[in-house]
C-alpha cells in the first residue's frame, strides 16, 4: 500500500472525527459484551461479525495515525495500516451490518458501533471499496432527479394508474392522488412502488386528510452506502419539495431508514431547520384511527405479531403507535420476545438486501428472528419497513414458517370498510 | 534495597504522578476539543429532561443494567472489581488524612482492625475479578478480540493487588507509618521511615509501588480514560 | 416491436417490488455479453423510471420500455 493513499484514508478518517467517535476509540474495553447482542454474530460464530472487532479495524487505523502511544508502540494496540487485508476484512463487516445498534443498546459505555462503521464506509468509498450495488442504486436516485424533466411523465403516469385503483377501491370517482398541490397540510413521500402509495392514498382519502404526493421516493442508497453527500442529496428532493410546497408536515411511509433520516439526519447534514414537522405515516394513522377519522374493524383474527423495525423502534422512538393500530385491527395481537427496545434485529436493514453475495449470509443471520416468530405461534407478521419484509419473507419460505409477512398499512386497508376492496384485493 | 524503594517509592511516584495528570488532562482536552457530531446519536426510549437524561446516564454508567441483562456473569464481575477498586480507592485516602469520625467511634485498634478486613476483603474481591478477566481473555471470541494492551493492563492491575494484598495480610506496619511517608512525598520533602525500611513489607511497598506507576503512567494512553469516557458516551445515549 | 433483437436473457420480476426490479437487472447485466440484451418483464410501475435511471446513470441502454397490459416490458442492452 503506497503513502499517497495511507495519507487518502487516514484524511477520511480526520474529516470524519468528531468527539463522540473519538471517544468510541479510545475508550472500547474490547470486553466482548456486545458479542451476543448482535444477530450476525450469534448466528454465524463468525468473528468477523463480533460488533467490537468491526469498529476494531477502524481503532486498529486510529491509534497509529492519530495516538502518539499508537505511532511509538504500535504492537500494543496491533495498530496497523489501512492496508489491503485490513480493507477486505472492513468491507465484509462494515456492508453486512444492519446499523440496528442492537450492540450499542447493551454496551456499558453505549459505543455506537454502526456510527463507527459509518466512517468505515467513508473509507470504503475513498478507498475505491464502497459497494458496488448499493452505489447503483443512489446513482439511479440522483440521475432521476438531475433529469427529472426526462422522467416526470412516466413518474406521474404511473401514480394516474394507482388513481384509478384508488377511485375503483374507494367506489368514489372523485378519489384523487394529489401531487404538486400547494399548501397541502402533508407532503407524503412514498417508495417508489405502487404497494406504498395505494393504501397509503385509500387511508388519506377515508381520513379527509389534505395531502400530496412527493414525486420521489422516500428509499436512500446513499445512506446505505455511507455516502453522506448523496444521502443528503437524496433527502433533499423531497425536503426542498416540501419547503416549495408549504406544507406542515412531511409524513413518510413505512420504511425504517428513510423515517431516521428524514427525522434524525437530514437538519444535521444540510445545516438547517425544517419548517415542518417529520412523522411517520404509522403515527399519523395512529392518530386518525384514536380520532375517528379512520374507522377500522376489528378484522382479523388470526393471530398477529409485530417485529419493531430497527430504524422505528430503538433508532426512530416508535413503539406504541404500530402496537396500538395492530390491537385495533386484530382480536390476538402477541408480541414477540423480547420486544420494542430490545427487539432483535431481523437481518434485512442497512442496504444488504440489495447485496447479492451476501443473500446467503443474510438469510443465517436471521436465526434469532425465526426463533421469535415461531415462539409467538402468529400467522401474520405485521412489520413496517420494506427491508425488514424482505428479509421476513426470504425466512419464511426458507424456514417453512407459514406466517404472512404484512405491512401494516395492508392490514387497514383490509379492516377499512372499503366498496371496492374484494376485486383490487384480488389484482394485486 | 534503598536505592530500589527510592526510585518506586519516591521518584517514580512524582514521575508517575505528572504524567498522570498531564496525560489524563490532554485526553480531557483533546475530547473537550473536537467538536460534536452534528448527528444525534441517541437511541430510543430516551427521558424528556435534562434531569432525566443524566440520571439515565448516572444509572447506565454506575449500574450497567443492560450489560447485566446480556452477560449476567461478567457483569457480575466487573461490578465486584469496580466497586472494590472505589473502595481501595477510598480506603488509600487514609494516606493523606485520617478519617475524622471512624477511628473515634472505633478506637485506634478497632480502626486498624476495621480497615483491615474492609481492605482485605476489597483487595481479594479485586484479584478474583483481574483472574476471572485474565481467564478470559484465553479462550474464544474474547481472546480472538484481545490485544496486548488488554492483557498489559491487567497484568499491571495483578501486580498492584498482588502486592497490596502482600501488604495487607504479611505485613505489620500500620497506616500512620504508610501516612508519614505518603505526607512526606506530598511535602516535597520524601522521607521512606525506618519502620517501612526495616519491615518485612519494604520492598512490597516499593514492588506495589512499581506496579503503581507503570499503571498510572499508562493509565491516559489506555481504555483505561473509560474511567472518564464512560459517562459521556452513556449521556450521548439520549441525545 | 422487439421482434428483429436478439434477447439474451429473460427476466421475470412480475410481484417485484421496488426497488428489486431495478437491483435483479443490475445483477444480471454482468450475464449477458457486452452488446446482448435482457429482456425484463415487472409489474410495479416504480419500475418505468428507476430501470431507464439506473440504465443511464450506469452507462447501459434501455432499448424500449412500455406497458403491456399490467406489466411493463424492458429491454436493456449491457454498453460496457
Ligand atoms: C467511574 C469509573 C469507572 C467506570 C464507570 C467503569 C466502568 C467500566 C465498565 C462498564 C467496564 C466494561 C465492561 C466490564 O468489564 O464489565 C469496565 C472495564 C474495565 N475497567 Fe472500568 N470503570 C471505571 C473505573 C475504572 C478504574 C479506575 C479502573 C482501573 C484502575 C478500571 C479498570 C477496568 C478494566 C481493566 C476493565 C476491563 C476489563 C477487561 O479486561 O475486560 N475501571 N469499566
Ligand atoms: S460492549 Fe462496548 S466496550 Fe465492550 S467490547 Fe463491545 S463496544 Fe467495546
Ligand atoms: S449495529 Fe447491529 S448488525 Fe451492526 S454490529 Fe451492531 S448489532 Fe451487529
Amino acid at each position: 500500500m503506497d503513502s499517497q493513499q495511507i495519507t487518502t484514508l487516514t484524511g477520511v478518517l480526520d474529516k470524519k472525527m468528531n468527539r463522540q467517535l473519538k471517544q468510541y476509540l479510545d475508550i472500547c474495553a474490547r470486553c466482548a459484551i456486545c458479542k451476543d447482542a448482535c444477530h450476525q454474530y450469534v448466528a454465524t460464530g463468525d468473528f468477523t461479525y463480533l460488533p467490537a472487532r468491526r469498529a476494531e479495524l477502524i481503532r486498529q487505523i486510529y491509534k497509529k495515525y492519530f495516538t502518539k502511544a499508537g505511532e511509538f508502540v504500535p504492537a500494543l494496540y496491533e495498530a496497523r495500516d489501512p492496508d489491503e487485508n485490513l480493507l477486505d476484512e472492513l468491507y465484509e463487516s462494515t456492508y453486512a451490518c444492519t446499523g440496528c445498534r442492537r450492540c450499542m443498546y447493551y454496551c456499558p459505555f453505549s459505543i455506537d458501533t454502526a456510527w463507527i462503521l459509518s466512517v468505515a464506509k467513508a473509507i470504503l468509498i475513498a478507498a475505491g471499496r464502497g459497494n458496488e450495488m448499493l452505489g447503483q442504486l443512489a446513482d439511479a436516485s440522483l440521475f432521476k432527479s438531475d433529469n427529472f424533466e426526462m422522467f416526470r411523465d412516466v413518474i406521474v403516469s404511473g401514480f394516474k394508474d394507482i388513481e384509478a385503483e384508488l377511485k375503483e377501491l374507494t367506489g368514489d370517482p372523485s378519489a384523487e392522488i394529489p401531487v404538486d398541490k400547494q399548501g397541502a397540510d402533508i407532503l407524503y413521500v412514498a417508495l417508489a412502488g405502487a404497494h406504498s402509495i395505494l393504501p397509503a392514498a385509500a387511508i388519506f382519502h377515508e381520513a379527509g386528510a389534505s395531502w400530496t404526493l412527493s414525486m420521489f421516493e422516500s428509499a436512500n442508497y446513499g445512506f446505505f452506502l455511507g455516502d453522506v453527500e448523496k444521502a443528503r442529496k437524496i433527502a433533499d428532493r423531497f425536503m426542498d419539495e416540501a419547503v416549495r410546497l408549504g406544507v406542515k408536515e412531511v409524513v413518510i411511509t413505512e420504511c425504517g431508514h428513510a423515517y431516521r433520516v428524514a427525522n434524525i439526519f437530514h437538519e444535521a447534514w444540510s445545516g438547517t431547520k425544517h419548517p415542518f414537522k417529520v412523522r411517520h405515516i404509522l403515527e399519523v394513522i395512529d392518530e386518525y384511527i384514536k380520532d375517528g377519522r379512520l374507522k377500522v374493524s376489528r378484522c382479523i383474527d388470526v393471530p398477529v405479531s409485530y417485529h419493531d423495525p430497527c430504524q422505528v423502534g430503538r433508532n426512530g422512538g416508535i413503539f406504541e403507535q404500530p402496537r396500538d393500530i395492530v390491537r385495533a385491527l386484530a382480536t390476538d395481537f402477541r408480541d414477540m420476545t423480547p420486544n420494542r427496545e430490545q427487539q432483535w434485529c431481523c437481518g434485512g436493514g442497512g442496504g444488504i438486501v440489495a447485496i447479492s453475495e451476501m443473500d446467503a449470509f443474510r438469510l443465517k443471520s436471521g436465526k434469532k428472528k425465526v426463533e421469535q416468530i415461531k415462539a409467538t405461534g402468529a400467522k401474520i407478521v405485521a412489520s413496517p419497513c420494506e427491508n425488514c419484509r424482505l428479509q421476513m419473507e426470504g425466512l419464511n419460505e426458507t424456514e417453512d414458517l407459514g406466517v404472512r409477512i404484512a405491512a401494516i398499512m395492508d392490514l387497514v386497508m383490509e379492516c377499512m370498510d372499503l366498496p371496492g376492496r374484494k376485486q383490487a384485493a384480488e389484482g394485486a | 534495597m534503598d536505592t530500589y524503594l527510592q526510585i518506586t517509592t519516591v521518584v517514580g511516584v512524582y514521575v508517575a504522578g505528572v504524567v498522570f495528570v498531564a496525560g489524563m488532562g490532554w485526553r480531557i482536552y483533546q475530547w473537550a476539543t473536537t467538536p460534536k457530531s452534528p448527528v444525534r446519536l441517541g437511541m430510543f426510549p430516551k427521558p424528556k429532561t435534562r434531569g432525566g437524561r443524566i440520571m439515565k446516564m448516572l444509572k447506565d454508567t454506575l449500574i450497567a443494567p443492560h450489560s447485566a441483562r446480556i452477560e449476567p456473569r461478567m457483569w457480575l464481575f466487573a461490578m465486584m472489581f469496580h466497586v472494590a477498586a472505589l473502595a481501595a480507592f477510598v480506603g488509600h485516602l487514609r494516606l493523606i488524612q485520617e478519617y475524622p469520625v471512624l477511628p473515634s467511634l472505633l478506637g485506634a485498634e478497632g480502626m486498624n482492625a476495621f480497615a483491615g478486613w474492609a481492605g482485605g476483603i476489597a483487595g481479594t474481591l479485586m484479584m478474583v475479578a483481574v483472574l476471572y478477566w485474565i481467564a478470559r481473555r484465553t479462550f474464544g471470541p474474547f481472546k480472538q478480540l484481545s490485544v496486548p494492551e488488554d492483557y498489559l493492563l491487567l497484568v499491571l492491575l495483578l501486580g498492584v493487588i498482588i502486592m497490596g494484598n502482600h501488604m495487607r495480610f504479611i505485613g505489620h506496619v500500620h497506616a500512620t507509618d504508610y501516612r508519614e511517608w505518603f505526607q512526606s512525598l506530598l511535602a516535597f520533602k520524601p522521607v521512606i521511615p525506618d519502620s517501612i525500611r526495616f519491615s518485612n513489607v519494604g520492598w512490597s511497598l516499593g514492588t506495589h509501588m512499581l506496579f503503581v506507576n507503570a499503571l498510572l503512567i499508562y493509565f491516559p494512553f489506555s481504555k483505561l480514560v473509560h474511567t472518564i469516557g464512560s459517562f459521556s458516551a452513556n449521556l450521548v445515549r439520549s441525545e | 416491436m422487439s421482434d428483429d433483437i436478439k434477447v439474451d436473457l429473460e427476466l421475470d420480476l412480475k410481484g417485484l417490488l421496488c426497488p428489486l426490479p431495478m437491483v435483479r437487472v443490475s445483477q444480471n447485466i454482468t450475464n449477458v455479453p457486452v452488446g446482448g440484451v435482457i429482456r425484463a418483464v415487472a409489474t410495479d410501475p416504480g419500475a418505468m423510471a428507476d430501470i431507464p435511471a439506473w440504465a443511464q446513470s450506469t452507462g447501459n441502454e434501455v432499448l424500449s420500455a412500455g406497458k403491456e397490459g399490467s406489466e411493463f416490458v424492458f429491454l436493456v442492452k449491457r454498453i460496457k
